[in-house]
């Protein structure tokens, strides 16, 4: 039965491999099974999120000869690029202020090529050269331009979600567009900036968006057609399991839940495991009492039909927009004595949560930043109970962490050689006023005012205990804690954490201790995940930093 | 349900609105947003309450039988008022809402525009605006003050924070409190070393020679420190503990407060402060 699923999902992904085997980049689908050596073919390198490879070319004991192979400055110039989209010229006012284009993508690289994106571009860049293969251009209709997590590949396709809500295709070879196709609608401030991820004959999409209250969901779409497979909205309609925690019918068909990042996936249990938006109205819960499934939660989907396996909640009833999107990362591990099947999440409320994904049973709860402030302590099912005190209020509540949450979406890593969870935390205060006093407050209906920061810190936890088991305080200046909220991670067989510091270094940590080996100023902090790769025999580290990317590598 | 031709239910509804509207004034759009033509705004505002209030809510999210239309997929995706009126004039009559043929073009264009807006306002959360929030007990706020605040070992209401509620608004006052770096309220921004009350550091150097002044930036690898006084910066590179650096933060009791204040006593503080005038 499993093999039988792996061997079909493998045979659908045969016919582009012999199209196109000639000249172009082809995927071949049964490297997203095993760790990523000699390719970085899918967002968190494989299915699993752990974002640990095994490589040890570079490691503890040379990585002090690390150095700088080639960099690759965004280039946004639409004069040699392929342009598609479906919006003006000139762009227009609604889509914001689009600020200088940063790497949140983590690019995929196969066949000595890089592929990347941020709102509206996407980049194939040389691997051995940083020289620009080829640049698209999305002409946008609007549609906030936060971020893109990057692109999907599916044999010689590209896909990539933009911030007004279209699925586009290109042709990984030379940059041209295949088709797009509207996943939803930009004018109901939808925006999209997730990476697809590709199961078998599928590529899984998910949107975003909670300035207004809109439904969220999750798509499967054909590679070849770009047709819908299956929707799965992540609150219940009316009549559904799930919908007892809702008040009414409304409130759920505009409760959010937004999957607004990547998720990961168990090819033998054949679930595809990703973590919902927060639900909307987002800062108060006047008209959505109850527990709001299945927003905030970490859910467990088949990919075949888009059905829904087991959930868990992690944010019940959440009222200070802690998404739960932060990577479900999944590993074998073993708990009181016992081989577990585990799923571990550091998530955006402060809590580390560690749960079995067969069945979505409960394993653990901790507490991964100090500051929170905001719940009465967990129920018997490890889930905090918030405490509606803190729920924003006309007079403001003082609430930690801020709205940016304890951590966020940039990539955590596991490393099975440790044991070791590792993230970025932030203990930030932030008063909240509730300024939508109406019965059907509607949109974010409150204000924030940040107040400040405790200290931010990377940190190592063991998911047996779920305990701290080293933390490193990042950087400080004049006006003390600096940084981001969480940083992207990859730790290594080599004995080593890539992150940075807070203050724009990028730094390799040692795994087991957090002290720092390593590191280069890049006078920004990174910001993606950073990865790694053996191309020609020799491995490499990417990170972008801004809209740098940088490729590091030992000396020949 | 609501009938053009009927008088009594138009007359209800007009009552109906203008006990509404009191509460609810036009939403403001600011200049920066010129999209959208304040008359309009106004005018599509009147027609929307007396013409649509009495079923879809005088700030349309809904009412008696009418749908939330600030929730609208057809509202939200309409272009000027072109799909709204054309849908306008159909109606829905087999969910009893009537057409509106007899709406002028123009009167049906402001009913979109006044949609607009408040969808507008709705979705930005930069333009909404707080509250009252002096809502405290300052006499409580005087005790916390002067108590376990002990906001009287570096601060005088008689002396450095004389007329302070005058100073500034509630929000700006209750920021300042809590968390008084970063130039809240005060002029434009600038570096934060230059800030009165940026971190402090001190650096020994192996030759015991101390070099003090701002943090500008200390990480495991450096540290930075900006003379007030000379306005000369110097760094030097550090190995471990070496060399030895300590800082001090000269907030550090604002920020000790961070977990210890109940919401209780920033209302009240926030109170008392406020009538420091």
């Amino acid at each position: 039965m499993r093999a039988g699923r792996i061997a079909a999902l493998l045979l659908g992904l045969l016919a582009p491999v012999a199209l196109a085997a000639q000249q172009a980049p082809v995927l071949d689908p049964s490297v997203l099974l095993k760790p990523p050596t000699d390719s970085w073919p899918t967002y968190h390198g494989d299915y699993t999120g752990r974002r640990y490879s095994t490589l040890t070319q570079i490691n503890a004991d040379n990585i002090r000869n690390l150095q700088l192979a080639w960099v690759y400055r965004l280039n946004t110039s639409q004069v040699f690029a392929n342009i598609g989209g479906e919006g003006p010229d000139i762009p227009p006012a609604a889509a914001g202020g689009f600020g200088a284009p940063t790497i949140k993508a983590t690019p995929l690289m196969l066949n000595g090529v890089l592929y990347f994106s941020s709102p509206d571009h996407v980049w194939a860049v040389d691997a051995r050269t940083g020289r620009e293969v080829w640049h698209y251009f999305w002409k946008t209709r609007g549609g906030i331009h936060i971020g893109n997590r990057g692109v999907g590949l599916y044999g010689n396709w590209i896909f990539f979600l933009t911030p007004d809500n279209y699925f586009v295709s290109l042709d990984a070879a030379t940059g041209k567009e295949r088709w797009h196709h509207e996943i939803a609608n930009v004018k109901r401030e939808y925006f999209s900036t997730s990476a697809p991820i590709i199961i078998g004959k599928q590529v899984l999409i998910g949107v975003g968006g909670d300035s207004l209250d809109v439904p969220g969901y999750l798509e499967s779409r054909d590679p070849e057609s770009g047709l819908v497979i299956w929707r799965w909205y992540t609150t219940p309609r009316a009549g559904q399991p799930g919908s007892e925690t809702w008040p009414n019918a409304e409130a759920m068909l505009n409760g959010g839940g937004m999957p607004w990042l990547p998720g990961t996936y168990d090819p033998e249990l054949g679930l595809y495991y990703i973590g919902t938006g927060n639900p909307q109205p987002v800062l108060t819960g006047k008209s959505r009492p109850g527990d709001n499934l299945w927003t905030c939660s970490v859910v467990a989907i088949h990919p075949d039909t888009g059905k829904l396996e087991w959930w868990y909640q992690v944010s019940p009833h959440d009222t200070h927009d802690w998404d739960a999107a932060q990577t479900p990362v999944i590993f074998d591990g073993v708990i009181d004595g016992k081989p577990r099947k585990l799923l571990a999440q550091a998530n955006r409320n402060g809590h580390f949560f560690v749960l079995d994904r067969t069945n979505g049973k409960h394993v653990l709860t901790s507490l991964h930043t100090d500051s929170i402030n905001w719940t009465k302590g967990l129920n018997p099912g490890g889930q905090p109970v918030p405490n509606p005190d803190k729920e924003p209020s006309i007079p403001g509540v003082l609430v930690s962490p801020d709205t940016n949450g304890a951590t966020n979406w940039p990539p955590p890593s596991f490393n099975p050689d440790t044991g070791l969870f590792y993230v970025a935390t932030s203990q930030s205060y932030s008063m909240l006023y509730l300024t939508d006093t109406d019965d059907r407050p509607q949109g974010w209906a409150a204000a924030e005012r940040g107040v400040g920061n405790l200290g931010r810190a990377l940190k190592a936890i063991d998911y047996k205990t779920g305990k701290v088991k080293w933390s490193r305080p990042l950087g400080m200046g004049a006006g003390g804690s600096v940084g981001g909220v969480g940083m992207g991670l990859l730790s290594t067989a080599g004995k080593l954490l890539f992150g940075n510091n807070g203050a724009g270094d990028f730094v390799a940590y040692d795994p087991s201790t957090g002290k720092p080996l390593w590191h280069v100023g890049l006078g920004v902090n990174t910001s993606n995940g950073p990865e790694t790769y053996l191309l020609d025999g020799r491995q490499y580290v990417v990170v972008g930093a801004g809209d740098v990317l940088y490729a590091f590598t030992l000396p020949h | 349900m609501l009938r053009k031709g009927s008088s009594a239910v138009l007359l209800w509804s007009v009552a109906l609105a203008a006990g509404l509207r009191a509460q609810q004034p036009a939403p403001r759009i600011t200049a920066a947003d010129a999209q959208f033509d304040q008359a309009s705004v106004d005018r599509g505002q009147q027609t929307f309450v007396t013409q649509c209030g009495f079923c879809h809510g005088a700030n349309a999210r809904g009412g008696s039988s009418g749908p939330d239309l600030t929730r609208s997929e057809l509202v939200q995706s309409d272009e000027g008022g072109r799909q709204f009126s054309e849908f306008l004039r159909a109606g829905r009559p087999d969910k009893g809402m009537p057409g509106f043929e007899q709406l002028a073009r123009g009167d049906m264009v402001d009913v979109a525009t006044f949609l607009h807006a408040a969808i507008y306002l709705n979705a930005n959360r930069r333009l909404y605006t707080v509250l009252n929030i002096v809502t405290g007990d300052a006499k409580a706020g005087e005790t916390f003050f002067s108590g376990a605040g002990k906001c009287g070992t570096c601060h005088q209401v008689t002396g450095d924070l004389k007329g302070i509620g005058a100073k500034y608004d509630a929000v700006a006052l209750q920021q300042k409190f809590l968390m008084p770096r970063g130039g809240r309220g005060e002029g434009p921004p600038r570096p934060a070393h230059l800030d009165k009350n940026a971190v402090r550091v001190s650096v020994t150097l192996p030759s015991r020679q101390i070099v003090k002044g701002v943090l500008v930036r200390l990480t495991d690898f450096d540290v930075t420190v900006f003379d007030p006084d000379t306005s000369q910066t110097r760094s030097f590179v550090r190995n471990g503990d070496v060399p030895k650096v300590d800082v001090v933060d000269p907030l550090q009791a604002h920020l000790d407060l961070w977990p210890k204040w109940t919401d209780a006593d920033i209302h009240n503080m926030t109170a008392y402060l406020a009538g420091l005038k």
